[in-house]
């Protein structure tokens, strides 16, 4: 077993898509344990700025889950999202992430399974496109 | 009359007559192909103003709280109203700071200039590698001279690369003009506006970041592109954060990737591509690299040109029930 | 003082025979398609200094003193009962010849040594470097018109910071050795002896191109102009208004030396870097407190120009902390020259200094007091 396994960071939000990895593991749906999970309030706190230290940081992949558009505890705040997170994963796209390192998606908290296929999909793509090398933060070192 | 001295006129009147406490504009520095952004409050001072082509700051910088303070004397005056003048591309991130309640509408009158494009520094300099004197400006060319000889370019062979995809260069809103209004460039909807962007976009991953760390290769983190930029007014840039520190501080590829990617992000939705950043860096770093793909997209994703309304919020700032979402599982 | 004639063809193996025994650094264009721009950094086998250069936007004053410093390396082994470990900067570098650098940018170096090698602490990362350093000198003969070293006390041909200067001829760099250092090196890179016709000509280039150069300001009244009455001043707002305290001038100019140490950490392993930082940013000046005594933008300003040009002279009697070579004229975005900001400053201090004559008369007044 020399697979590579990628670790990713994941955001997820408290009013549905962490009550819905909660729910796939009372349900035992079984998905891969390459993520580490940051609960947040609501999708639309996720900054740039959290998503670009993760990568910094080494992160093979960052995947941020919010409400359905609609289901919003704060009513709007994944529509917000939307937007902020559209410029930015095209600008980091733009700028050399490989597409796919930078996922997104809306499950709501009775969707257990949802997130179980997603985080099994979400993980295996990361898996395929390998450790990541870009962006990342390294020491310098003593001349 | 010449357009400089429509510009003193007005801004003289403006300052005698007590309708304005200060006009903000350039007036000459020492090098002839440079101009220095200039507060005139008196009449006397009004006659240092200029309008040309080295006009390359974006004034709304100098547009700060300060600014709006600064003479509120202990007699309890109202806060000055500042006269400021203003290309184009500075009227709209006028407007883009009253969207942001910087300040409000009344405060500033706007003189407006009717702007050709502004010739960029690097150009200039190697069109007259000996040194310029003196640059005049005549139907569309720049006489440079030097010792009594002189070198003659057309404006747009030196124009910044942003002048040439410029979409508005008579000012947006303004209280009066000091000339008249110039025919504009119909870029706006131009199949090749957005050229520069489209041919990056076409790189594979790995060629991308390639180029992107080739293009801030020589940056020095001076930030000169940040302080001349009239978005980034926050009180305590990212940079500058300490806990946690989200961007290093050394010259490593990786850490100037960090700010050059966080600051155009910043400006995503609201860069108006006047160009102050790349005419402000000591290292010609064509930065808008980055911020013309959030122009672009901005455009593209939410139909959004920035600095065009004033009774328009902000893109970020709102949303549609049809945004793009093909991105989001 | 020996002259030194070599052939332009001969140089560039004289560099590879330095490179033997000598690291070499010197000024190489930056990118093939950026050929205005140059910029120094040490050479790889086989590379040559560009001696054909004109001018570098940023001084080479980071081969001695880098932008980012690695200082040492730590570790603290998890679990605690080893003892933290500490890797610190080794020094393994061949001496360091500069070869190229303007007799200006070498009279930099110097002022950066007043700051380093001080009575009260010596900088071993510096000094090592600068100990070590040979500073081979290209006199500038292409002077931007903002150049104003020679009224800095230095200047386009001045040997008084340097190993060993050349000049550029048509067909050969012409020069003279001055120390011992440059007399090793010299003999290291095999330069050719040259005759009493090349220091004649080296003179005569001297004349031609200090003659050529603009008038620099006049700074006389500001040795014996009082330090608060300067600071004072009311003109500080009005000539600072149009800059946007970005750091292109410190970060140019081959004098400032102000840095900012700060550990980077990932886990239980770090580094302590030493970073170039800039009195142009509030965070310069930022206390623990929140409190700022240079939170206004024009106090920053006037720091830059006060430390240069008022505390940096009185403190070391040695002039003041620019050589003149421009840097900061050419690369400020907003037009801001320090030659008017010197002319400002002056006439400020020669006015005072006139009110304070005729106020008090018997000699006793502020001018004379220093003078004696």
């Amino acid at each position: 077993m020399n697979q590579f396994e990628p670790k990713i960071i994941t955001f997820l939000c408290n009013w549905c898509s962490y009550g819905a990895a909660d729910l796939a593991g009372v349900s035992r749906f079984q998905y891969p344990p390459n993520m580490r999970v940051v609960r947040i309030p609501c999708s639309g706190r996720v900054s740039a700025k959290m998503i670009l230290h993760a990568i910094r940081n080494g992160a093979d992949g960052v995947w941020i889950s919010g409400c359905h558009p609609g289901d919003c505890h704060y009513i709007e705040g994944n529509y917000y999202a939307r937007r902020k997170f559209y410029l930015l994963k095209e600008l980091l796209e733009y700028s050399g992430l490989e597409p796919g390192r930078l996922q997104f998606s809306w499950i709501s908290s009775a969707e257990g399974v949802k997130f179980a296929e997603v985080a099994h999909e979400v993980i295996e793509k990361i898996r395929d496109l390998g450790p990541a090398s870009r962006f990342i933060k390294r020491l310098p070192e003593v001349a | 009359m010449e357009l400089n001295d429509t510009l003193r006129d007005i801004a003289k009147k403006l300052l005698e007559e007590g309708r304005v406490d200060a006009v903000l504009g350039f007036r000459q520095s020492s090098l002839a192909h440079m101009t220095e952004p200039f507060l005139a409050t008196t009449a006397e001072q009004a006659d240092q103003l200029v309008f040309n082509s080295c006009c390359r700051m974006n004034l709304a910088v100098y547009l700060t709280p300060d600014l709006f303070r600064s003479g509120r004397p202990e007699s309890g005056k109202k806060s000055p109203r500042v006269a400021v003048t203003a290309k184009g591309c500075d009227s709209r991130n006028i407007v883009t700071q009253i969207q942001e309640n910087r300040y409000k509408r009344d405060q500033v009158h706007i003189i407006g200039l009717p702007c050709t494009g502004m010739a960029d520094k690097a150009k200039l300099l190697a069109a007259a590698p000996e040194g310029i004197d003196t640059i005049t400006e005549k139907n569309g060319t720049l006489i440079l001279s030097r010792d009594g000889k002189e070198t003659v370019v057309s404006k747009t062979e030196v124009l910044q690369s942003n002048c040439l995809s410029c979409i508005i260069r008579n000012p947006v809103i303004r209280d009066e003009m000091a000339g008249d209004p110039v025919p504009e460039l119909d870029m706006d909807s131009h199949p090749d506006r957005f050229a520069d962007v489209a041919e990056i976009e076409a790189l594979s991953p790995a060629d991308k970041a390639g180029f992107f760390e080739t293009l801030v290769s020589d940056c020095t983190r001076c930030y000169a592109c940040r302080n001349a930029c009239p978005l980034c007014y926050c009180p305590v840039c990212f940079v500058d954060e300490s806990r946690p520190q989200w961007v290093g501080k050394t010259i490593a590829p990786t850490d100037v990737m960090a700010f050059h990617l966080l600051r155009a992000f910043h400006d995503a939705g609201r860069c108006t591509d006047c160009g102050a950043c790349e005419a402000a860096c000591p290292m010609d770093i064509p930065m808008r690299a980055f911020t013309r793909k959030t122009i672009k997209d901005a455009r593209e994703g939410f139909g959004w040109e920035t600095g065009m309304d004033l009774n328009l919020r902000p893109p970020l700032d709102r949303f549609d029930l049809k945004d793009p979402g093909d991105f989001i599982r | 003082m020996k002259p030194i004639h070599i052939k332009k063809e001969a140089f560039g193996p004289a560099m590879a025979k330095a490179m033997e025994t000598y690291a070499v650094a010197g000024p190489v264009p930056d990118r093939e398609d950026a050929k205005r721009r140059h910029l120094f950094r040490c050479l790889e086998k086989g590379e040559t200094p560009d001696l054909e250069y004109t001018a570098t936007q940023l001084s080479p004053k980071a081969l001695l003193f880098p932008q980012a410093e690695t200082m040492f390396r730590f570790k603290v082994p998890s679990g605690g009962k080893k003892a933290p470990f500490l890797e610190a900067e080794s020094f393994k570098e061949r001496p360091l010849a500069v070869v190229g650098i303007r007799p200006y940018d070498a009279r930099a170096f110097d002022m950066l040594t007043l700051n380093f090698d001080s009575k009260d602490y010596k900088d071993p990362f510096f000094l090592k470097r600068c100990h070590q350093m040979v500073r081979v000198g290209l006199a500038d003969t292409t002077l931007k018109d903002t150049n104003f070293s020679t009224a800095c006390g230095t200047g386009p041909f001045d040997t008084t910071a340097l190993d060993i200067l050349l000049a550029k001829t048509e067909d050969a760099y012409i020069g003279t050795v001055i120390t011992a250092k440059g007399k090793s090196f010299a003999a290291a890179a095999g330069f050719e002896a040259g005759s009493a016709e090349d220091t004649k000509a080296l003179a005569r280039m001297k004349q031609e191109a200090e003659s050529r150069m603009r008038p620099g300001p006049d700074f006389s009244a500001l040795a014996d102009a009082d330090t608060l009455d300067l600071h004072g001043e009311d003109h500080w707002a009005r000539l600072a208004f149009s800059c946007i305290n970005c750091g292109s001038c410190t970060f140019s100019c081959p004098t400032c030396w102000c840095f900012d140490i700060q550990d980077e950490v990932t886990g239980n392993d770090g580094v302590r870097l030493r970073l170039w930082d800039t009195c142009m940013t509030d965070l310069y000046s930022a206390h623990a407190s929140g409190h700022n005594p240079r939170q206004e933008r024009f106090k920053r300003f006037r720091n830059r120009f006060m430390h240069k040009l008022k505390y940096f002279p009185d403190k070391y009697g040695q002039g003041i902390m620019c050589v003149g070579c421009g840097r900061c004229i050419d690369n400020c975005p907003v037009g801001i020259d320090i030659r008017t900001i010197i002319g400002e400053m002056n006439a400020k201090a020669a006015g005072a200094a006139k009110a304070a004559g005729t106020a008090k008369t018997g000699g006793t007044d502020k001018a004379t007091e220093a003078a004696s």
